[in-house]
C-alpha cells in the first residue's frame, strides 16, 4: 500500500529545523522499548518513530512495589524510570537502532539541568537526529518541583539543552498543571522545534474489598494512561496549538482511527501510540495502514492535504 | 516470531468450584511448560495472563488449554465466552521450565497446577520419573490429574520427608508467593535445586513496560528481571522476595 502517503514533515518555520517522519505514528516512550521490540507484531518499516524508555544519566532500577494498577478505561504506573542508562544505550541499543534503520526519538529525563545537558550533549555527539525531552521529573535542586510545571524553569531548561544540542528538540509536557499554554511558549522560546503532550495525569488507584471481616486494601499513586485521559490530551493539545507556531506531536489515549482525526482537529501534527499498544501490540502499524487505507479511498493526497480537510473543511 | 494470535474457542467448562477450562483452536505452534499466554478481555487494558495447561499440536492447527480460576473482571469476562467465540492472545511467552533428566517433584498449589499438569505430560513421554503433588482449599476446588491432592492442609506438610523418601533431585513449582518462597527456601535448606514460576500484574506482557519486574542475585549483581519475559522461571536461592 502506498505508505509513501503518510511521510510526515515537522517544521520549526522559525528555524528551518525539520524531523521527516515515515508515518505520523509513533510508539510511544515507555511503551516502546528501546528498539525491536516489536518486532514480532509488526513490521518496523510502517513506523513513523520509536520513542526510547527515558533515559537517564545512570541506569535506574525505578521503583519497588506494585508498579501496574488497571483502573477503567486506562491504568496507572509508576515504573519510577527503570531504563539502562545513557552510556549502555548508547554501546547496546544505538547500534541495533542504526542497523535495522528504524528512526527514533531518543527520550531523556534528568533530576537536574545538569543531567539534561550533559545528555544533550552525548545526543550531540552521537548524531541522534531527534530529542524527546520529558519534563515531568522531579527537579532535585529546587525542592523536586517538576521542571515542567513552572515556565522560568522550563524556559531555561530548554535553552540549556538547545546550547548543547542542534537535531530536532521535542518537549514533552506534563498535564498536571493549570497553565499548559505558559509552559508551550515557555519551551517555544527556550529554542524548542516542537512539543509533543501529553504525559501521564497524576492519578491514585485504590482497591478495597471488604473478606472475612476485614478490609483488604491498596493504593497505588503514579501516572494514568490511556484512553480514559484522551479527553484531557485533546483539550491540551488544542490549548497548546493556539499557544504557539511549532509542531505538536499529541498523545494520550489513541487507539484508533477516529481518535487520530479528533487529535488533527484538536491541533496536532503527529502521534504518539502509548497505553494501547498492551492490548494490541500491532497497533501502531494497523492504524498507519487504516489511514492509508482511508486517504486512499477518499482521495487525500498526502498527509497535509487530509490535516487541511479536517482543520478548514 | 509471530506472537499474536486469533484463535477460536473449542470448548469452555466449569471443571471445579469457579474454575474453567478452556481450549483454544489456533495456528499456535509450539509451547513448552509454563510458558503462558496472555488474552485481550474485552474492552480491559491490560491483557491478562494465564499458563498453557496443556497443547496438542495438530498438522496445521493446535489446541492449547487453559486452566482459569474467577477473579475479577477479566475472568468473568472469559467464563462467559462460548464454543466458537474469537479469542485474541500473545503466545507463547515467557521462557519455560528447563526440563531436566532429574528425578523430579512436581508442585502445584491451588490454580498453580496448571502447568503442572502440563509439565507432568512433558515429563512423562521424556520418561523421566515425576511426582505430582497438589493441594486446594477443598473437595469443590479439586482439579484432577495429580498423584497425590492435599485437601484443606498445606501442600508444603509433609514435602521434605517426600522429597528424601523418593530422593528428589529436582522442584518444580507453581502456586501463591507464600507457597513458592516455601519452596525455595527448602530448596535452599535441602541444596535441591528448584524452578519456580512466578506471577506478577502485567502490563504488556513482552518486556517493555517494566511493570512486572522482580529483583534477582543472578552472577553476583543484583537486577530487576521481568517475569513476563526473563520468567516467568525462576530458580531457587536467586529470588529477593518482596
Ligand atoms: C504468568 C502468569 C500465569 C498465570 N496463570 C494462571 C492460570 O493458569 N490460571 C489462573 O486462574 N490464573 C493465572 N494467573 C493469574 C491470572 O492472570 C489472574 O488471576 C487474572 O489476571 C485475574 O484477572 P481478573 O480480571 O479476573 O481479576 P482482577 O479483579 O483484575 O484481579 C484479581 C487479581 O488477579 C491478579 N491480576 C489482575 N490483573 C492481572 C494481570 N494483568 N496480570 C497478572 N495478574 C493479574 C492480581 O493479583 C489481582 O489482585 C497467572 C498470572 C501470571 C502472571
Ligand atoms: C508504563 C508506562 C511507562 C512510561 N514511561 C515513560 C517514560 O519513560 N518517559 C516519558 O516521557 N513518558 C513515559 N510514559 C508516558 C507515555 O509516553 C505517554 O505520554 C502517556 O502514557 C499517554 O499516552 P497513552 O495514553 O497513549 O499511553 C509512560 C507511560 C506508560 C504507560
Ligand atoms: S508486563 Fe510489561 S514488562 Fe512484564
Amino acid at each position: 500500500m502506498g505508505i509513501e502517503k503518510l511521510k510526515t514533515v515537522l517544521k520549526n518555520e522559525k528555524t528551518n529545523n525539520t524531523l521527516i517522519l515515515k508515518t505520523p505514528i509513533i510508539g510511544a516512550s515507555g511503551t516502546y522499548g528501546y528498539n525491536i521490540e516489536y518486532a514480532d507484531f509488526i513490521n518496523l518499516d510502517y513506523l513513523g518513530a520509536i520513542s526510547t524508555k527515558g533515559i537517564t544519566l545512570e541506569s535506574r532500577l525505578g521503583n519497588d512495589g506494585d508498579r501496574i494498577f488497571e483502573v477503567q478505561g486506562g491504568m496507572i504506573n509508576r515504573i519510577g524510570l527503570e531504563n539502562v542508562g545513557i552510556e549502555n544505550f548508547i554501546k547496546e541499543k544505538l547500534p541495533v537502532l542504526k542497523e535495522k534503520k528504524i528512526d527514533f526519538l531518543l527520550n531523556i529525563a534528568g533530576n537536574t539541568i545538569e543531567d539534561y545537558e550533559k545528555l544533550a550533549l552525548i545526543a550531540s555527539q552521537n548524531e541522534i537526529k531527534a530529542l524527546e525531552v520529558n519534563v515531568s521529573c522531579p527537579n532535585v535542586k529546587q525542592g523536586c518541583l517538576e521542571f515542567g510545571l513552572n515556565p522560568e524553569s522550563l524556559f531555561s531548561l530548554t535553552s540549556k539543552i538547545r546550547k548543547n544540542y542542534k537535531g530536532f528538540l521535542i518537549v514533552k509536557l506534563s498535564p498536571n498543571t493549570s497553565d499548559i499554554k505558559s509552559l508551550a511558549m515557555a519551551a517555544e522560546s527556550g529554542g524548542a522545534d516542537c512539543i509533543s503532550a501529553i504525559n501521564t495525569l497524576r492519578g491514585l488507584g485504590v482497591d478495597i474489598k471488604y473478606i472475612g471481616n476485614k478490609f483488604i486494601k491498596k493504593m497505588v499513586q503514579g501516572g494514568l494512561s490511556g484512553s480514559c485521559i484522551k479527553p484531557v490530551a485533546l483539550y491540551m493539545v488544542n490549548q497548546i496549538k493556539n499557544a504557539v507556531k511549532i509542531p505538536v506531536i499529541a498523545m494520550g489515549g489513541i487507539c484508533k482511527l477516529s481518535d487520530l482525526f479528533e487529535f488533527i482537529l484538536a491541533g496536532a501534527d503527529a502521534f504518539q501510540i502509548g497505553t494501547a499498544n498492551f492490548q494490541t501490540p500491532s497497533i501502531c502499524t494497523s492504524l498507519a495502514l487504516e489511514l492509508c487505507e482511508f486517504m486512499e479511498k477518499n482521495n487525500f493526497y498526502d498527509f497535509e492535504t487530509l490535516k487541511g480537510a479536517i482543520l478548514n473543511g | 516470531m509471530k506472537k499474536d494470535y486469533k484463535g477460536k474457542i473449542e470448548l469452555i467448562e466449569n471443571i471445579a468450584l469457579d474454575t474453567y477450562k478452556m481450549v483454544i483452536l489456533s495456528d499456535l505452534r509450539w509451547a513448552n511448560p509454563a510458558q503462558f499466554i496472555s488474552i485481550l478481555c474485552g474492552n480491559k487494558t491490560m491483557r491478562r495472563p494465564f499458563s498453557i495447561s496443556d497443547f496438542e499440536k495438530k498438522e496445521k492447527e493446535s489446541l492449547t488449554t487453559i486452566l482459569f480460576k474467577l477473579k475479577g473482571e477479566g475472568t468473568s469476562y472469559l467464563k462467559n465466552l462460548k464454543k466458537g467465540d474469537e479469542i485474541d492472545f500473545l503466545a507463547p511467552l515467557g521462557n519455560g521450565f528447563k526440563i531436566e533428566n532429574k528425578k523430579s517433584l512436581l508442585i502445584g498449589a491451588g490454580i498453580g497446577i496448571a502447568p503442572m499438569l502440563f509439565l507432568k505430560k512433558e515429563l512423562n513421554e521424556k520418561n523421566i520419573e515425576n511426582f505430582l503433588i497438589s493441594g486446594f482449599k477443598n473437595e469443590n476446588e479439586i482439579i484432577k490429574g495429580s498423584d497425590k491432592t492435599v485437601i484443606g492442609g498445606s501442600v508444603m506438610d509433609n514435602i521434605e520427608e517426600l522429597i528424601k523418601e523418593k530422593n528428589i533431585e529436582l522442584i518444580y513449582a507453581c502456586g501463591p508467593k507464600v507457597v513458592l518462597k516455601m519452596v525455595d527456601e527448602l530448596s535452599t535448606k535441602l541444596n535441591t535445586p528448584s524452578q519456580l514460576a512466578l506471577e506478577k500484574v502485567m502490563a504488556c506482557s513482552i518486556g517493555v513496560c517494566r511493570g512486572c519486574v522482580i529483583k534477582l542475585i543472578r552472577n553476583n549483581k543484583i537486577q530487576n528481571y521481568s517475569v513476563c519475559k526473563d520468567g516467568p522461571v525462576f530458580f531457587g536461592g536467586e529470588i529477593i522476595w518482596e
